[in-house]
């Protein structure tokens, strides 16, 4: 005798024989209004594969499913489309974010968005019935733009990208929503395939670092375009991130994984870790850092192509405290995408995307030493579902970023120029 | 140096008091009259003595052209509350355009079912022929089509192309004591149905309520029509005032409800008077949408449906090859809220169902019309949209976490449009919950949403259509008919979820009238639910209200919006409100996206921004400038924007010239140009090419022959002969297709070129070519005459 159908099996075809049509249409007698808790969710995300196969096979709407659970998952969510696909999501205080294309050369724009009032509304969030992105300043680029960086309390933007050994400075006027380009920055360095990472000092003066290798490494004052600092080695490995953490110091990331932390006002001695050892299992991959993190506890995180994640400690960045494996399809496809950032308002909490549509939240205070899987606390799947692609053509995230006030509030975009913002309903929210 | 101008009277870097001149291949045209509403002196209408300073406009403008911005009325809500100052919702499926207005129909419609009858379809008397009187609900040119037409449970849907361009969709009350047909039926093409005008009036209008006037609603309708008696009758225009049927039907309400207050209220004196107002109207030509109005014998205008993303019509004003096309992106103005959209734009039921789901906004609103200027509203050109089904998403999330929680949800809606499309987006919602709260719909709703439900049938994709074959169910399955009584206490006898028996007001969602709570229905059970603490005290949530669109000022709903939680009603009562208040935009204005799709589908040659910041242009400008390679101006109010334009002239082609050149043997190829020799005549205002000989024998002129000469000095002391043969064998060598022959008196000749040497008189050591060309030659000639110039070859000695 065969073994009687799974119940997953059998429900969608019974709803086949009604078809309900329409994204809110199919009935589903199985499930009432499921409860919002953070464990009956993360038990349901992971709910057997025979029922996500099962409904592949009566050709239902994946994106309907997600779109009503989505009223579980999220307080908040808006989906945006922007003009082309943008690597960069830089805030400008909390007031504005920048976006910049990095399509084709000659069609890029840089645009300076307000988000809608709803989203920075402290009390009554509901009377604002604004929802859209308001553009106030935009530009164009006539190359790709893989990084742009606001100088704080200034009109200014930096960008960065290829071809060209140069960066740009622009200008966003007050009595105009044009953004102009200012000048340029020159880089010396000879690097090919290479494009300058970025990191500004704010400040009186404030000045650009830059450098596409540890060799190159300078930082240039940006009204007087002098080189203030240059890092004088003769390393040339490629940088994958840059980060200014105070008036005199700054942290890089190698796309080795060598990670260091460097004083502007000493020679170039880094407190540094020259390479994940092998034992630790760097397998070639490529990586990004952030520093970050509230708190006690590791403070530099970072993320390489094969989905592994460390914290570290900055005063013993050799000894990674945690190494764990992100439940990621590996390897990314894109490695320059791979984006970790740390929440500026919740505790320990980072957000790990550039694998594919997903953007994932993670909790690292519960992390132990090496080599354990980690269950994310929340995943975004909506670039993946909103928009109505198949499981197979989904964009893949090309960056992130928190929203500076707003705990639970990050702003994501893919290649395919979506930019969703969204509020997780987070454990805290649900009861 | 023929062009196009446009300047700006209102609306030039500027919002408000839109009015602009455009002047085209000798016409002038003025587009919108509008006035602003931020002032009360001479400013707030177009300075129109830039047009005359003393003479009769009428002089100056050959017509005049009235936009309206996304504003239409529904049947049930036309005049009365239009009156009301409340702008009434739109009409499904017609994008708002629909022209149930007293103006266009004045005496009611008939149908009229001749031949067969079919399957389903009882008609009263069973007569072979029986009509249906159904009111003024019809546009006039119905009566030129024969629509296909279906039938449901006793309503009658029927489509047909109309004014739209596309088909559209009616419901039409069925006849009393016509038996409902339990299935849907597609008509067969015999039987055929005939709209006519009924003989008589003989079918009474459905009565409005009249309901007390609130003037200050309607204002800010008028920037773009404002001005116009003070244009027409004080100012002095007696030419043809263009408008579309339900503009020409608003209009003067609005102006009357703007007269009474700047006049009675205010005590304006020198204003324009009622009597103004109805003269100015009478100036006002009504256009069809996709109807050309021959304005004279050249100049023609067009409206356009400009879609359901720009929520109005367009115009396209054209002189002989010229063209301007004039549109004004789409406002959340009023209970236009649910503006110009289509029913169908419920991305809920999204699927392969009307043209333009939610994610594609391209399909074409406009033909490639390729005018010689595009005017556009840039109003909303800064605007990222966030998508349709994050707003719905939004409204179910609200809903769904209030009645989850017991709480009751209010949702004031306009009578049709987005009431149903939020409703049909709940019922689905519901069933696939499984959700138990009742929804109600108040009453007249229900009737119309029913309509209108079925109204999808038709539009909406293949898997819904089959569900309600399969269900045999048109009507709601969670959605009732809405009781007064329900409001008060202590709720209808439903199911409710989970043991909540008596303990509280159970939970609910109304859907009532009016949208902007400034009265009837939804007023009153706002007022019930809002002070009542008994709900606060037993429910866990208190009550919350929607509002799914835009509300005036003046109004409760707007009130509550801007935040206050005390409202002073009549009687000096005051209002405690203790209800969750959200506001939700459901209005889909083009965004800065929509207008790049306008430009892109139009591809005009040159782009012209209004109504808007001059700083806040500038970068669509730029973009619109780089990705089309267009010209994009902005012009300040006052400032012209000079188009040159190059229109093309037909010119008739002789058919001897063109045999002519057939003879020369080659066959013309379409990609390379060729060059014609003939004589243009113009004669009569008519352009004719022929060939020479036949314009000098119609012109009756003799042919001139027409010699260039030129004299070319030679260093070169042997005789004439000498020089005359050097200068042969030099010229056989270099034109070796050409005929050289040396002349026995001397001379050389090149077809028809004559070279002559002659010994300079003072300097015997020098010789004078004189060179001498037809000029047919001109080209040999003048080639020849600067080979000679550069001297000849070394003779070999």
């Amino acid at each position: 005798a065969s073994p009687p159908l799974p119940r997953a099996l059998i429900l969608p075809r019974a709803a086949l024989a009604r078809p309900g049509g329409g994204a809110w249409g199919e009935p589903r007698p199985a499930r009432g209004p499921a409860p919002a808790g953070g464990r009956a969710r993360s038990s349901r995300e992971h709910a057997p594969d025979a029922r996500a196969q099962a409904r592949a096979a009566v050709a239902m709407d994946p994106a309907e499913d997600w779109l009503v659970d989505s009223l579980r998952l999220y307080r908040d969510f808006h989906a945006f489309g922007l003009p082309g696909a943008t690597r960069v999501l830089e805030w400008a205080g909390d007031t504005g974010v920048f976006v910049a294309g990095y399509g084709s050369p000659g069609k890029n724009e840089i645009l300076h968005l307000t988000p809608p009032l709803r989203l920075s509304a402290k009390e009554n969030q509901g009377l604002f019935p604004e929802r859209d992105f308001k553009v106030c300043h935009g530009g164009f680029s006539d190359r790709p733009v893989f990084d742009l960086k606001h100088v704080p309390d200034t009109r200014l933007l930096v960008t960065s990208g290829l071809p060209g050994p140069y960066l740009q400075v622009w200008q966003f006027g007050e009595d105009s929503d044009v953004v102009r380009a200012a000048s340029t920055i020159a880089v010396p360095e000879e690097a090919e395939g290479l494009w300058p990472r970025l990191a500004i000092f704010p400040g009186a003066a404030p000045a650009v670092l830059h450098g596409a290798r540890l060799s190159g490494l300078r930082i240039v004052d940006l009204q007087s375009q002098k080189t203030t600092f240059t890092s004088g080695t003769g390393d040339s490995e490629a940088l994958s991130s840059l980060q200014a953490l105070d008036a005199d110091s700054f942290a890089f990331c190698c796309a080795s994984g060598r990670l260091g932390l460097v004083d502007t006002r000493r020679q170039w001695a880094p407190s540094e870790c020259r390479r994940p050892s092998a034992a630790q299992g760097a397998g070639g991959g490529q990586w990004c850092a952030e520093v970050g993190g509230q708190g006690s506890g590791p403070h530099v995180a970072s993320l390489c192509s094969d989905g592994q994640l460390r914290l570290h400690d900055p005063r013993d960045l050799c000894h990674p405290m945690s190494t764990v494996q992100c439940l990621v399809p590996v390897p990314s496809p894109k490695p320059e995408l791979l984006r970790v950032t740390w929440a500026p308002s919740l505790d320990s909490c980072l957000a790990v995307s550039g694998f594919d549509g997903t953007i994932q939240v993670y909790d690292v205070s519960s992390w132990g030493g090496a080599g354990s899987q980690a269950e994310p606390l929340f995943t975004h799947k909506g670039h993946i579902f909103l928009d109505g692609y198949g499981l197979g053509a989904a964009p893949l995230v090309t960056t992130h970023t928190w929203h500076p006030q707003r705990p639970r509030t990050l702003l994501s975009a893919a290649s395919d120029a979506s930019l969703h913002v969204w509020d997780w309903v987070g454990p805290a929210a649900s009861c | 140096m023929p062009e196009i101008r446009v300047t700006p009277l209102g609306a030039g870097q500027d919002v408000g008091r839109s009015c602009i001149l455009v002047s085209i291949a000798g016409k002038n045209v003025m587009l919108d009259c509008g006035m602003h509403m931020g002032y009360n002196d001479d400013r707030r209408f177009p300075d129109f003595s830039y047009i005359t300073r003393n003479g009769r406009l009428t002089d100056f403008l050959d017509c005049v052209i009235i936009r309206w911005r996304r504003a239409a009325l529904a049947p049930g809500e036309r005049l009365g509350l239009g009156r009301a100052g409340a702008p009434a919702s739109p009409t499904p499926g017609a994008g708002g355009w629909l022209p149930h207005l007293p103006g266009c129909c004045r005496r009611p419609w008939q149908l009229t079912v001749t031949q067969e009858r079919t399957r389903g379809l009882v008609p009263p008397g069973n007569k072979a022929t029986d009509t249906w009187p159904w009111g003024a609900a019809l546009p006039r040119s119905l009566g030129r089509s024969r629509p296909p037409c279906s039938i449901h449970s006793g309503t009658w849907l029927c489509r047909w192309p109309c004014d739209l361009g596309t088909l559209s969709t009616y419901t039409l009350p069925a006849p009393t004591g016509m038996t409902a047909c339990s299935e849907q039926a597609l008509l067969p093409p015999a039987l055929r149905l005939c709209l006519r005008r009924a003989p008589a009036p003989a079918v009474r209008r459905r009565s409005l309520s009249p309901v007390p006037a609130r003037r200050e609603l309607t204002h800010f309708h008028l920037d773009h029509c404002g001005a116009l008696p003070y244009f027409s009758e004080m100012v002095g225009y007696d030419g043809p005032i263009y408008m579309t049927h339900p503009t020409q039907a608003i209009c003067p309400i609005l102006l009357e409800d703007y007269r009474k207050i700047a006049v009675d209220k205010k005590g304006e004196a020198n204003f324009f008077t009622s009597q103004m107002i109805k003269d100015c109207m009478k100036k006002v030509v009504a256009v069809h949408l996709h109807q050309t109005v021959q304005v004279d014998d050249e100049l023609e205008i067009k409206a356009y449906y400009a879609g359901h993303v720009l929520g109005a019509a367009m115009f396209q004003i054209k002189v002989g090859s010229e063209s301007v096309v004039y549109t004004v992106s789409g406002e959340p103005v009023g209970g236009g809220e649910v503006g110009g959209e289509a029913p169908s734009s419920s991305s809920s039921l999204q699927g392969d169902y009307n043209m333009t789901p939610d994610r594609h906004l391209g399909a074409a609103w406009i033909d490639r019309c390729r005018p010689n200027l595009l005017i556009t509203e840039s109003t909303y050109a800064t605007t990222i949209r966030d998508s349709k089904r994050c707003r719905e998403r939004d409204f179910l999330k609200k809903v769904h976490e209030t009645v989850e929680r017991g709480g009751k949800v209010l949702i004031p809606v306009f009578a049709l449009g987005r009431a149903q499309e939020l409703c049909i987006l709940l019922e689905t919602f519901w069933e696939r919950m499984n959700l138990k709260a009742p929804i109600y719909f108040s009453t007249g709703l229900t009737e119309k949403a029913n309509h209108y439900y079925k109204l999808f049938i038709t539009w909406t994709n293949q898997k819904i259509r089959k569900t309600f074959v399969q269900r045999n169910m048109f009507e709601f399955k969670h959605i009732k008919a809405f009781d007064r009584a329900f409001a008060d206490n202590p709720g209808p006898m439903t199911q409710q979820p989970t043991g909540r028996t008596d303990s509280g007001p159970p939970p609910q969602v109304v859907f009532a009238t009016p949208g902007m709570l400034h009265a009837g229905q939804s007023l009153q059970i706002f007022r019930k639910w809002a002070g009542n603490e008994r709900n606060m005290v037993k429910a866990p949530l208190p009550p919350r209200v929607i509002m799914p669109g835009y509300c005036v000022q003046g109004t409760v709903g707007h009130k509550i919006l801007s935040g206050q939680r005390k409202l002073e009603m009549e009687g000096r009562q005051v209002l405690e409100v203790k209800m969750q208040v959200e506001y939700m935009s459901f209005s889909a204005h083009a965004d800065a996206k929509g207008i790049m799709q306008l430009v892109g589908q139009a591809e005009p040659e040159n782009v012209l921004l209004v109504h808007g910041e001059a700083k806040k242009m500038e970068f669509l400008r730029q973009k619109i400038e780089q990705e089309f390679r267009v010209s994009c101006y902005m012009p300040a109010n006052g400032e012209t924007v000079v188009l040159p334009t190059s229109p093309s002239i037909p010119v008739g082609i002789s058919l001897g010239l063109l045999k002519r050149e057939m003879a020369q043997g080659l066959l013309p190829d379409a990609k390379k140009p060729r060059l014609l020799h003939g004589t243009l005549v113009m004669k009569d205002g008519s352009f004719r090419l022929v060939s020479s000989e036949q314009a000098l024998k119609e012109l009756g002129l003799a042919e001139h022959q027409l010699r260039f000469t030129c004299r070319v000095h030679l260093r070169d002391p042997r005789k004439e002969q000498d020089t005359a043969a050097r200068v042969c064998s030099h010229l056989r060598s270099v034109l070796k297709d050409h005929c050289v022959q040396h002349l026995p008196d001397g001379s050389v000749t090149v077809e028809s070129i004559l070279v002559q040497a002659a010994t300079h008189s003072e300097d015997p050591g020098t010789k004078v070519l004189l060179v001498s060309w037809t000029y047919q030659d001109e080209e040999l000639g003048s080639y020849l005459t600067a080979l000679l110039k550069k001297g000849l070859p070394q003779a070999p000695s």
